[in-house]
């Protein structure tokens, strides 16, 4: 580092109003990069919907089709038809009914024992829970599948979906339990005063005050269900159980009543499949944001 | 003045009536701890051991699983084709992977942090791809990246170039293109949320100080930013790794391993074990062999970390 202690003060003035690497020719160039950067990110999305809206024959030439000729929209009912994507989709959202609560319910409860009780081997069970973090899931799974093969649960959702009403996992727990420690004792303690129960002071004192943290689970458990491929691959194999994303695969390999490039019907699909997200992103775009950062993710 | 009074008295309170009820405590905390505990033992220590004691055995979960002691461990080093190969992909994958994408998000979140006017419309631009299913992700990129017709190859020969890559279908360039993939989809993501929020915690102070001392612009990044940021690169560098050595569903959805076991990542290789040659037993011996390696890794890089993790003011 260049320093320079001895630099007169009449030269230091306006070097001390200057702000950190707000040079004008480093903005622009920021500017810059952030832009064409922005585009790059931008374009696969862009070529999703271009594409999804293009005949096959646009989509297989040698010249690019930037913009279909005609938006080709029975594109979109052609993925109903040809697969049952409509159930897939519902299979999904039946998913995400099943598991939002469940973690949302079950995380709090977890997290709430160990912000506020004082319990037997309390850090032990911490550090554990963490650790599990760590551990890869292929370890637990042949046996979760072996015992839920002899249970005769294969086909149902029950594997999928009980881990989430089973304090739904240790990054949500943390994240809750994190957000409830910056909450003041003293509210609880006050609650307790007037003859609170425990359960009363998480329901009325507790609950009410972490509802943005609620929402940040409630989406990025949303989200982790979404986006779910390998438990439920391995645990269905019928084909009008499947969730959108294992059906997703399938509707890329199986053999159609048409020989006919189906890559427009893809990017259809992929479109249908990513709507939901980006829906849910416009409505709860803050806690995409902040929910991570306020819930004491920042190191 | 009253508040400060009667939160001494709570206080008070507290101590007498609350403290000794160690009993309360163990009850109601164990009370809540159930849901959760319930499934730590039934779905990770049970699970966890069953397979421990499977990795001992061939087993094809037909017919009973037969003792065979070590073997199972003795024959992925030695008599495997794909053990080593497996392992050598993942390394490279989450090797050259991870690091792009961690320094990728945390230049983003320098560059974003910059007093950027419409700041949100870049960070909602670049947060875009976190949005997209990897399931859609990975086929919208097998067509961006179309031998014959994805727009790339178009491009790449409109510029002149006569043979470009094959991509997803090209030995060499299959890993690349999951990678490629990878960074669209992760540096604007969660990870540069979290680089902005260490950004933001940076004092002022420290700027103003480097300012006086006539530090230019890139002299403040290399001594003041980078080295406060450490803390969050660590922790994105033990996330990223941990998730980038387990990774399946892209290479599996995109190349099921292929082409010539090109993507045939470590996860891949335990999956087919278990699933299509229904080797349960070895496959859960590697599954504890990944496991040992994982935890290894992130604990040795735990203790490098005193080397190069600087916490301002602690």
């Amino acid at each position: 580092m260049a320093v320079t202690y001895d630099t007169p003060s009449t030269q230091l003035a306006p070097v001390a109003v200057q702000r950190p690497g707000r040079s004008h020719a480093g903005k622009i160039a920021a500017y810059v990069i952030l832009t064409i950067g922005g585009i790059i990110f931008a374009f696969p999305l862009f070529w999703t919907v271009s594409s999804s809206l293009q005949t096959w024959q646009e989509l297989r030439s040698f010249t690019l089709h930037f913009l279909p000729a005609v938006p080709q929209w029975g594109n979109y009912d052609k993925v109903f038809n040809a697969v049952p994507f409509a159930r897939w989709m519902a299979n999904s959202f039946l998913l995400v009914a099943i598991t939002v609560p469940g973690t949302v319910i079950t995380a709090s409860i977890t997290a709430y024992a160990f912000a506020r009780f004082d319990f037997f081997g309390k850090n032990v069970w911490f550090i554990l829970m963490l650790g599990t973090m760590m551990i890869p899931t292929q370890v637990t799974l042949i046996p979760q599948y072996i015992f839920f093969f002899k249970l005769k649960l294969i086909n149902t959702y029950v594997p999928l979906t009980i881990g989430a009403w089973l304090g739904g996992g240790a990054f949500m727990i943390f994240l809750l339990r994190q957000f409830i420690m910056s909450i003041p004792r003293d509210l609880d303690e006050a609650a307790v005063m007037d003859g609170a129960s425990p359960f009363r002071v998480l329901w009325s004192v507790l609950l009410p005050l972490m509802k943005p943290a609620l929402t940040t689970v409630a989406i990025l458990q949303f989200m982790n269900e979404w986006n779910e491929f390998f438990a439920p691959f391995i645990y269905l194999n019928r084909m009008q159980l499947f969730p959108a994303a294992v059906g997703m695969r399938v509707f890329q390999n199986i053999p159609l009543e048409t020989t006919e490039p189906r890559e427009h019907l893809l990017m259809a699909a992929a479109a249908i499949m990513t709507l939901p997200v980006i829906l849910l992103f416009i409505v709860a775009q803050r806690y995409f944001i902040q929910g991570v950062v306020l819930s004491g993710l920042k190191i | 003045m009253a508040a400060l009074t009667s939160r001494f008295d709570v206080a008070a309170v507290m101590r007498r009536e609350l403290a000794p009820r160690k009993r309360w405590q163990n009850f109601y905390g164990y009370l809540f701890l159930t849901p959760w505990l319930v499934g730590f033992l039934g779905l990770f220590i049970g699970p966890g051991i069953t397979s421990l004691y499977l990795s001992l055995t061939k087993y094809d979960v037909l017919s009973p699983p037969i003792f065979i002691g070590f073997d199972n461990y003795v024959k992925m080093f030695t008599d495997d084709p794909q053990f080593w190969p497996s392992i050598g992909r993942t390394i490279y994958y989450a090797g050259v992977g991870v690091p792009l994408g961690v320094l990728g998000s945390m230049f983003l979140a320098i560059l974003l942090n910059n007093k950027i006017r419409a700041l949100p419309a870049y960070r909602t631009l670049f947060f875009m791809p976190t949005l997209v299913p990897i399931v859609a992700s990975v086929v919208l990129w097998k067509w961006l990246l179309n031998d014959d017709f994805g727009v790339v190859n178009q491009a790449l020969r409109s510029l002149g170039m006569a043979d470009p890559p094959g991509w997803f279908g090209d030995r060499r360039w299959a890993i690349p293109s999951l990678i490629a993939m990878g960074l669209w989809q992760g540096i604007g993501g969660t990870r540069m949320i979290i680089f902005l929020a260490g950004l933001q915690g940076i004092p002022e102070e420290l700027y103003d100080a480097a300012s006086i001392d006539g530090a230019s612009s890139w002299a403040k990044l290399w001594n003041v930013t980078i080295p406060l940021l450490t803390p969050t690169i660590f922790f994105n560098m033990i996330l990223g790794i941990i998730g980038g050595l387990q990774t399946f569903t892209a290479a599996f959805v995109a190349t099921e391993g292929g082409p010539g076991f090109a993507t045939w990542f470590f996860s891949l290789h335990l999956y087919k074990q278990a699933f299509d040659y229904w080797n349960m037993g070895y496959a859960a011996a590697l599954a504890w062999f990944f496991a040992v390696i994982i935890v290894s890794l992130t604990m040795w890089q735990m203790r490098l970390s005193t080397r190069w993790v600087f916490y301002y003011g602690g």
